[in-house]
């Protein structure tokens, strides 16, 4: 059994979706993957049945603002892409930075960006995305 | 990227207030592990930076990852004894001016503490105050 530590997560990003690419100073992410159901319930059943239908992500990708690391400046900016084709590809690692390994991988949207500088603290930017298309998990 | 290296900090730290207090008017100051023998009723400081705790700020392992470093300067400041702290305090704003909030070459210090007087100083005759000061660095692997 291995434990993994928050801190050996990683995320690779790229805007044109071709070849991704590590972003710098990443302090999380998280993902939620939830699948629609249909009632498949008859008359005079006395429960209700389902069946499992698509599958949509969300998540989030907190940052510590460095305008020099590489990657960020990037990830950031995805967000004002106008008409955005959900071109982007995101691979959220829980360790290592092998594609393909202890990861999951998608094409997506950034739909929202907060950045904030607060008196004492370091100034954290925090992206939020949806998934676009297939949903790879390589969390085995 | 690299790993921080604690010898270039703890210069940044020490050859600022050594710069400053070459200044007119000089003062004596001495840091850690040096031999000091003081001139009797004279001013003199002594800076005794320590590195503290560290702790992940983000996610990437050994590489493409970051750390914050923290610290502390204690600046001890010995005037005369018995000639009232004014002249104590002089130094002590000159010291304190010098880290208050400033960002020099990564390292950010916080705004000081003190000039506090110590009611016994820990060199025998003279009078003793002490202004501490907390400092942090990132460390970009």
């Amino acid at each position: 059994m291995a434990t993994i530590r928050g801190e050996q997560g990683s995320v690779q990003f790229d805007a044109a979706g071709s070849s991704n690419a590590n972003i710098v100073g990443t302090r999380s992410w998280n993902l939620t993957t939830t699948k629609e159901t249909l009632d498949t319930s008859a008359h005079g059943s006395t429960f209700r049945s389902f069946v499992g239908s698509l599958v949509s992500g969300s998540g989030t990708v907190e940052l510590v603002y460095d305008p020099d690391a590489s990657g960020q400046a990037a990830f950031i900016e995805d967000v004002i892409t106008a008409a955005d084709p959900a071109d982007a590809t995101f691979e959220l690692f829980t360790t290592g930075t092998s594609s393909g390994s202890d990861s999951v991988s998608f094409a997506g949207i950034i739909t929202d960006m907060e950045i904030s500088s607060t008196v004492g603290e370091l100034v954290v930017v925090s992206c939020n995305f949806i998934t676009s298309g297939t949903i790879t998990s390589n969390l085995q | 990227m690299a790993a921080a290296d604690l010898n270039t900090i703890r210069a940044t730290i020490e050859g600022r207030l050594a710069t400053e207090l070459a200044n007119s008017p000089a003062i004596p100051v001495v840091f850690h592990n040096m031999s000091f023998d003081p001139t009797p009723d004279s001013s003199w400081v002594q800076c005794l930076t320590s590195f503290g705790s560290g702790e992940y700020l983000g996610q990437g392992s050994t590489s493409s990852a970051q750390n914050r470093i923290v610290g502390l300067v204690v600046l001890n400041i010995f005037s005369s004894k018995g000639v009232g702290p004014g002249a104590n305090y002089v130094i002590g704003k000159r010291i304190r001016d010098l880290y208050n909030r400033v960002n020099v070459s990564g390292v950010f210090f916080d705004a000081p503490i003190g000039p506090e007087a110590l009611a016994k100083p820990d060199a025998e005759g003279y009078f003793q105050t002490r202004v501490r000061v907390t400092f942090e660095s990132i460390e970009e692997l």
